[in-house]
């Protein structure tokens, strides 16, 4: 099913939520929110969801207007970041309410349990309770939940937050696999843009309630709209007045055509990647990042002078 | 190190001699005479029609009480309207109220005479003071906080996300608040149950102006021991006492087994 | 919000836990508060104004005083052991803490009377005195301070403690500079909360002060005197008094709790 979001106006008090949004979603899309906290995002998915009624504007589910519509009945399938579990019902409960409620029967719901719980890679669980899954089991076992009535449109709102580092990791490719499999159009919250990157098809920047672009992963970082989207999607630094990507600098030894004058402040070893602090000549500094590879071909070090150029093509704004 | 033994002391003795050892002389007294005397005294028709009353009077006030506390709840954690805090502040009324100021709010209200409504009912046929509604009422007024006070922190405390979830999921209302949100309080409720039947139990002051101490007609558990010991008949007070205290600390025991269980959630 | 979470009964929810409430307290205490102008202000005042109105506020005030005094510092203490110490039976001792809960007024007053009046087993008979009210008042407030105080207590980061003492201070500085500040608020709240319970209290009186007039005679027990003298407005007059006082008093020391508090953020 396909979302649209049509002019969407949200505001808590004084604070604006979001400012006359629009957005397309194509069905069996895999989109990802991306911006920083209080950007609208989560608001958004909300509205979407139908967890919040907007102040102006549309939302058509599938092409319907969905607006008016509460949750219960826009078939929409919501995971919350810190899970919502069910805490008094086994995760096979947990898994068949949505079932439960539609009054299916007995072995239609526990055959479809089963099917999911395989699915999340959970079966063996089903009568754990949630209080002894661990974070991403838990958030697993609310994926197979919201996944049980075949809803539409999968909502998911920091999905990892509250996880660890290693967990987020595999849950992410884990999500990417899912969607594959599964198809149905999920639109994901992260403040992570490592993690839209990673994961989505296609990325919306919000910031302060607006959309600030809207792309592929590759278009966000190599075309940036503006300077916050720049800034945001990857590493930045700022040479000759123009913001650009640290590793569009290359670094000579000698002079050339084109070339800035720099002395080397520092040199920070981060594993594979160099990064290099250095002093202009006007008093500014900048910083570069490279590899140890060519570090020791050039034999760079701290105080030397060197001179940086921009490689052809930069990214810029 | 010393300071430690000391407090201890100090806290230990406190309790037996305020505590401790009143309430053991109370059972030794009872079966002074042997427990069959003391049987005997709780098995007086009096006896068995006032444990009986009080029990009839906890019956109706605890389950009503307990629907007013949910329901209360919900609307002062869920809802935003004017008035919320002032409704969250007036369910404590009764702890600021004494016993019988109470019966007598009752009595200026049902009072068969003069009371506001009272001639109106009576001339239906409805007696409220004196009578078995009264005692109810005035045990309903006295144990009302106890449900809603124990479930409006629980109902904080789980926040609405368990009843977003179950909307997405398709889920109305009252599917949501009978799969969803009532087990999910329901330790918080049993622990306000247990409290509420606990003060029903043991209400004495509202009771003595409301019922008239009609014995064998309008007489409860407490107000029973009462008249036993007006009537010298001390081991029929202290057996009574002694039942009561029994079901106290059946009360202590409730108490102390739902109380972790309501913290874990 | 409510219409996608019609859960929370909305407007029904929350007109039946108001109608309830009104039924069932608000109308009945409006009814005391309204009789005791029923003969205009002077009727009220020289109700309240009596020797014996007076004599019994007095003896109910100063008891209530005195009994919030030594709660406050022994509950406090109480709680400390119950918090900090370790002995076998803890637990059950922490249990029976609210055992003035759960025990009926009329059987407390009957233990204490067992163990401090004529039948006293060692000779300590306090019946019929002020002394006794002060005593039958601890009974019933004992609760309210250890229990505000041991939240508290638990959940006080003993690392400040620590720090205090690798800064040189002794046990004692420690307690009064670091632990009491963090724990007034509660004891002012619970200490709140024992005064407005000490004022109205009426059960655990009637037995063991032999409610003489003028000398042992509690406001409540003045109240109910009244009741049954059939005069309602006396009583009413008095009953509005202590309304006064306790919602006075549970407001000034919920507020002061707060402020307290606040200085914690």
């Amino acid at each position: 099913m396909s979302i649209v979001v049509e002019s969407v106006s949200k505001r808590f008090g004084d604070f604006v939520a979001l400012n006359d949004v629009s957005l397309n979603v194509r069905d069996g899309s895999l989109t990802a929110l991306l911006g920083p906290s209080g950007g609208g995002k989560s608001t958004l998915l909300r509205v979407i969801a139908g967890l919040e009624q907007p102040d102006s504007g549309r939302v058509l589910i599938g092409g319907e207007d969905a607006t008016a519509k509460p949750p219960q009945r826009r078939d929409v399938g919501f995971v919350f970041q810190h899970y919502a579990a069910f805490k008094h019902m086994t995760v096979a409960k947990n898994v068949a309410f949505g079932l439960a409620i539609r009054k299916r029967p007995k072995d239609e719901i526990e055959e479809r349990v089963n099917e999911l719980l395989a699915l999340v890679h959970l079966d063996g669980f089903a009568h754990r309770y949630p209080s002894q899954l661990s974070g991403g089991q838990r958030q697993r076992m609310a994926l197979a939940r919201a996944l049980a009535v075949q809803p539409r449109v999968l909502l998911l709102d920091e999905p990892f937050g509250a996880l660890d580092a290693t967990v987020r990791k595999e849950l992410r490719a884990w999500l990417r696999r899912l969607h594959d499999e599964v198809h149905v159009t999920t639109v994901f919250v992260t403040h992570d843009q490592e993690e839209a990157m990673e994961v989505a098809e296609q990325i919306v920047v919000l910031n302060h309630g607006d959309i600030e672009q809207v792309g592929s992963p590759r278009d966000l970082y190599e075309k940036p709209a503006n300077e916050f989207v720049m800034r945001f999607v990857g590493p930045v630094s700022e040479l000759s007045g123009r913001w650009i990507r640290p590793h569009d600098v290359e670094i000579l030894t000698e002079p050339a055509g084109g070339t800035s004058e720099a002395q080397i402040d520092r040199i920070v070893h981060l594993g594979f990647e160099v990064r290099v602090e250095l002093s202009l000549g006007d008093g500014e500094s900048t910083w570069v990042q490279t590899t140890r590879a060519k570090v020791e071909e050039l034999e760079l070090a701290e105080g030397q002078i060197v001179w940086l150029r921009l490689e052809a093509e930069p990214v810029s704004v | 190190m010393k300071s430690k033994y000391a407090l201890r002391f100090v806290a230990l003795g406190y309790l037996a001699l305020l505590l401790g050892i009143p309430v053991a002389l109370v059972f030794i007294n009872a079966f002074q005479d042997g427990i069959g005397t003391a049987w005997n005294a709780v098995t007086t028709p009096e006896a068995q029609h006032a444990f009986w009353l009080t029990f009839i009077m906890v019956a109706v006030a605890v389950p009503l009480n307990t629907v007013f506390g949910v329901l209360c709840a919900l609307a002062v954690v869920r809802q935003r309207f004017r008035g919320r805090a002032l409704l969250n502040a007036m369910v404590d009324l009764p702890f600021a109220v004494s016993p019988v100021v109470v019966g007598l709010a009752l009595l200026l209200v049902y009072g068969r005479r003069d009371g506001w409504i009272g001639p109106w009912l009576s001339e239906h046929g409805v007696q409220i003071i004196f009578s078995t509604p009264g005692m109810i009422l005035a045990t309903i007024f006295v144990s009302l906080p106890f449900v809603v006070r124990e479930v409006i922190p629980v109902l904080r405390e789980i926040g609405t996300e368990q009843e977003q979830a179950a909307a997405t999921l398709g889920a109305n209302g009252l599917q949501t608040f009978f799969r969803v949100t009532l087990p999910a309080i329901r330790w918080g409720v049993a622990y306000g149950v247990v409290l509420t039947i606990a003060r029903a139990l043991g209400e004495f002051g509202a009771v003595s102006v409301v019922s008239g101490k009609l014995s064998g007609r309008t007489e409860t558990a407490t107000l029973y021991v009462e008249s036993r010991f007006q009537r010298f008949d001390e081991t029929g007070a202290y057996a009574a006492s002694v039942v009561l205290a029994l079901l106290a600390f059946a009360t202590l025991l409730a108490m102390n087994l739902i109380k972790p269980k309501e913290a874990q959630g | 919000m409510s219409r996608a979470f019609p859960i929370s009964g909305d407007v029904l929810g929350r007109g039946v836990a108001m109608s309830y409430l009104s039924i069932v307290a608000l109308i009945p205490l409006a009814a005391v508060v309204l009789k005791s102008v029923d003969g205009g202000a002077d009727t009220f005042w020289s109700a309240v104004t009596t020797e014996q109105a007076v004599a019994a506020l007095k003896v109910t005030l100063i008891a209530s005083l005195i009994v919030v005094l030594v709660n406050a510092v022994l509950g406090t203490l109480i709680a400390w052991v119950l918090v900090r110490d370790e002995f076998p039976g803890k637990s059950i001792v922490n249990s029976l803490i609210d055992l003035p809960f759960a025990l009926p007024t009329i059987v407390a007053g009957l233990t204490l009377l067992l163990f401090y009046g004529p039948e006293s087993p060692v000779g300590v008979n306090v019946a019929f005195t002020r002394a006794s009210i002060v005593l039958a008042l601890l009974f019933v407030t004992l609760p309210f301070v250890v229990r505000a105080v041991q939240p508290v207590l638990l959940e006080l980061d003993t690392e400040m403690e620590q720090a205090a003492e690798s800064l040189g201070a002794s046990k004692g500085t420690v307690f009064r500079r670091i632990v009491l500040p963090n724990l007034t608020p509660a004891i002012i709240a619970g200490a709140g909360l024992a005064f407005a319970r000490a004022i109205g209290e009426f059960g655990s009186l009637v037995l063991i002060t032999g409610n003489i007039p003028f000398k042992t005679q509690a406001a409540s027990v003045f109240i109910y005197a009244q009741v049954e003298s059939d005069n309602p407005i006396g009583a009413a007059a008095v009953s509005v008094v202590l309304l006064l006082a306790a919602l006075v008093v549970l407001l000034i020391f919920g507020w002061f709790s707060k402020r307290a508090l606040r200085h914690e953020e």
